[in-house]
């Protein structure tokens, strides 16, 4: 050791309780937080702040004035017949893609990790959806699912089956809509699903097994579905906010038509706000978007949370 | 009766050959040992008999009905896991009842909530339900029904998976190191437990551990495994007073064999370092002359040796040698109140009890002495 090295050790002891003496412990604990709580005001707190002020307010983007009109931009949204098709899609849209994918992205995952060989390669095939541009594959999307020239309809026809017009028709748009929400989100779950499977110790299969559990659908009821509890709850919670989020492939493909029939809650905070300049408007339905995440979010932490075991 | 019958299995893993020609057999409410390093292929053989792993080849019956092809299931075995593998979500009172659940009630009886509507599932809770509260209670964990395994202490949980494995009265009880994750004061006191629990039991047994006074304390006989074989297999006293192998001899007793290289002469007469042992060699040349700690003494004549260290254990007391010749160490157990005086460092002469050592040949295996009529001597 050095002196230089020993002299600090000698003092170090001094300066730290000096330090302790000017902020106290808690200060410094305070101290230490600061640029985390900093950061987030500035960036989280703020802002929502802002939203929920501007929500009670009729500012125009651009306007010099506004005034405060109370609940007035929420009851014009009971009256938006926009609003509340976005609203009913939005529901739809989530309960077609989060069951699906979720039940797809569960059925793969333990086919994968049945199997014996090619794990890394299903896990990159099915994950590639996530990392591809959503904006980019609509083109593809696009061709796939065209009314003429689109090959899904050629082998529909080649069938003998009927050919709908899948981006174009109100009947169909959310189901075309739903199926590639699908295709986004079964490759996001199947590698979470897959993480948790992992983590299931393999002496309980063992153990379900001379216990006599002889089918394979006992030892899933019986090891694997209660195992991955904490994984579904995540993954339920993962798709159901990223499906309410839905935007990027309603832009692209469809604008929310025809005729508002894929229009979504996120198409339409947008459109108002940055299409319309109602900001006032277009936070009032951001904070009822917020509230609705919000909701599901403490509903499923609390009702599915009390039966899953952490341990 | 044979409970357990394993007949010349072996097994690879690719081109890992993990069991080679391996028989064995368990008696109806015998208690059998599995013991050896880690690696040797005891816990694969208790795999192979619960049925968890299939065999390369060979063949395994339970009470006589050939069972090598047949599941886990249905072999009519129970297992105590290594870390318990007990439910983690399901209750102690649940856990004990799952083999019970999955062998008396159908898949849609199982179904939660409405199965015990179905047919006589509800009567059949109730039997399930008292049987495992008398598992419990025989184990003592009928207060700590409603936890989860979570909430248990380590001795708790090794009760529960003990009684998950008693509680429908299986043909073969297997145990694959239930002691490992205990701390050593309840190690000793389950080690008991254990063996009473077989007693009233009463089923064949196997038992594996790497621990060798586990295997010696608890078993009617033990297998010693090494490299994938049974080395050997015999009560525990046997296993002590007569090994067949030298990595048998090396593997059990604590402080470990002395063994010491040793020439037989022509006329078979064994020396170790020029010293004569009083043991006359059915074979010539270089054998393995090995002497267990307590049957070796500090003495006016024997092997020249130099102390190198000296414990005190209370009843007894060790010391640690290094013959002269060649540094082999020794260990001799000794009473406390015959400890030499010597100083670290200084020389000692060693003398072996022929009638308790034992000689082993170039390949490990037992070589069978007889004593030789003259007293040990220099040449």
């Amino acid at each position: 050791m050095s002196e230089a090295t020993a002299a600090a050790y000698a003092i170090a002891p001094r300066e730290r309780s000096r330090a302790r003496s000017l902020v106290g412990d808690a200060g410094a604990a305070w101290l230490l937080t600061l640029p985390a709580i900093i950061t987030y005001l500035l960036m989280i707190l703020l802002p929502l702040a802002g939203v929920l002020a501007l929500a009670f307010t009729d500012y125009e983007f651009g306007g010099t004035s506004f005034r405060w009109i109370g609940l007035e931009n929420f009851a014009d949204m009971l009256k938006d017949r926009t609003f509340m098709a976005s609203i009913r899609n939005t529901v739809i849209y989530c309960l077609f893609v989060v069951p699906l994918s979720i039940g797809i992205a569960l059925l793969l995952a333990i086919l994968i990790e049945a199997g014996a060989r090619g794990r890394a390669f299903f896990r990159a095939v099915f994950f590639l959806p996530v990392v591809s541009l959503t904006v980019a594959m609509a083109t593809a999307w696009q061709y796939l699912l065209h009314p003429s020239i689109g090959p899904v309809n050629a082998v529909l026809r080649g069938l003998g089956l009927g050919t709908p017009n899948w981006l174009g028709s109100s009947d169909w748009v959310l189901v075309s809509l739903g199926m590639i929400g699908v295709w986004e989100n079964v490759g996001f779950n199947l590698v979470l699903f897959l993480a948790g499977l992992t983590a299931i110790p393999r002496e309980l299969y063992g153990a379900a097994e001379v216990d006599g559990a002889k089918s394979a659908w006992s030892r899933f009821a019986l090891v694997t579905w209660p195992l991955l509890g904490p994984t579904l709850l995540f993954v339920i919670i993962i798709t159901m906010t990223r499906s309410i989020r839905v935007f990027d492939s309603v832009q692209t493909l469809t604008q929310g038509g025809p005729n508002n029939a894929s229009e979504v809650l996120l198409r339409t905070i947008y459109q108002e706000g940055f299409h319309y300049f109602k900001f006032g408007y277009s936070a009032a339905i951001t904070l009822v978007f917020l509230a609705i995440v919000l909701a599901i979010m403490l509903v499923q932490t609390r009702l599915i949370d009390r039966r899953i075991h952490y341990g | 009766m044979a409970g357990v019958s394993v007949s010349a299995v072996s097994k690879s893993f690719g081109v890992t050959e993990v069991l080679k020609d391996v028989s064995l057999e368990v008696r109806k409410g015998e208690f059998v040992s599995l013991v050896g390093p880690s690696g040797c292929g005891k816990t694969t053989l208790m795999r192979i008999i619960a049925g968890l792993e299939t065999a390369s080849s060979g063949m395994v019956t339970i009470e006589g009905r050939d069972v090598t092809n047949i599941r886990a299931a249905d072999r009519d075995v129970a297992m105590v896991f290594q870390n318990y593998a007990l439910y983690p979500h399901l209750t102690v009172a649940q856990n004990l009842a799952v083999p019970l659940v999955m062998r008396r009630l159908s898949a849609p009886q199982r179904i939660p909530f409405f199965g015990r509507f179905i047919g006589d599932a509800s009567a059949q809770f109730a039997a399930i339900a008292e049987e495992t509260k008398q598992t419990a209670q025989m184990l003592g964990i009928a207060q700590l029904m409603d936890r989860k395994p979570a909430q248990l202490s380590g001795g708790q949980r090794q009760r529960v998976a003990l009684g998950r494995a008693i509680v429908r009265h299986p043909r073969v009880f297997l145990m694959d190191e239930p002691l490992s994750n205990l701390d050593a004061a309840l190690r000793v006191h389950t080690r008991a437990e254990i063996v009473a629990l077989h007693r009233r039991v009463g089923a064949a047994t196997v038992y594996v551990t790497h621990d060798q006074s586990e295997a010696m304390t608890m078993s009617d006989r033990v297998a010693v495994m090494m490299g994938g074989e049974i080395l050997q297999i015999a009560s525990p006293e046997e296993i002590y007073l007569d090994p067949i192998d030298l990595r048998v001899a090396a593997f059990i007793g604590s402080p470990k064999i002395n063994a010491l290289p040793a020439e037989a002469d022509d006329k078979g007469i064994v020396t170790v370092d020029g010293l004569r042992m009083g043991l006359i060699a059915p074979t010539r040349g270089p054998v393995t002359f090995a002497v267990r700690p307590e049957d070796i003494m500090p003495a006016s004549d024997g092997i020249p040796a130099r102390l190198t260290h000296m414990e005190f254990l209370g009843d007894c007391a060790l010391l640690h040698a290094e013959t002269i010749a060649n540094k082999s160490p020794v260990i001799c157990r000794i009473a406390p109140d015959q400890r030499p005086r010597v100083g670290i460092g200084e020389p000692i002469n060693l003398r072996p009890d022929p009638a308790k050592s034992f000689l082993f040949d170039g390949n490990g295996k037992r070589v069978r002495a007889t004593l030789a009529k003259l007293k040990p001597a220099h040449v």
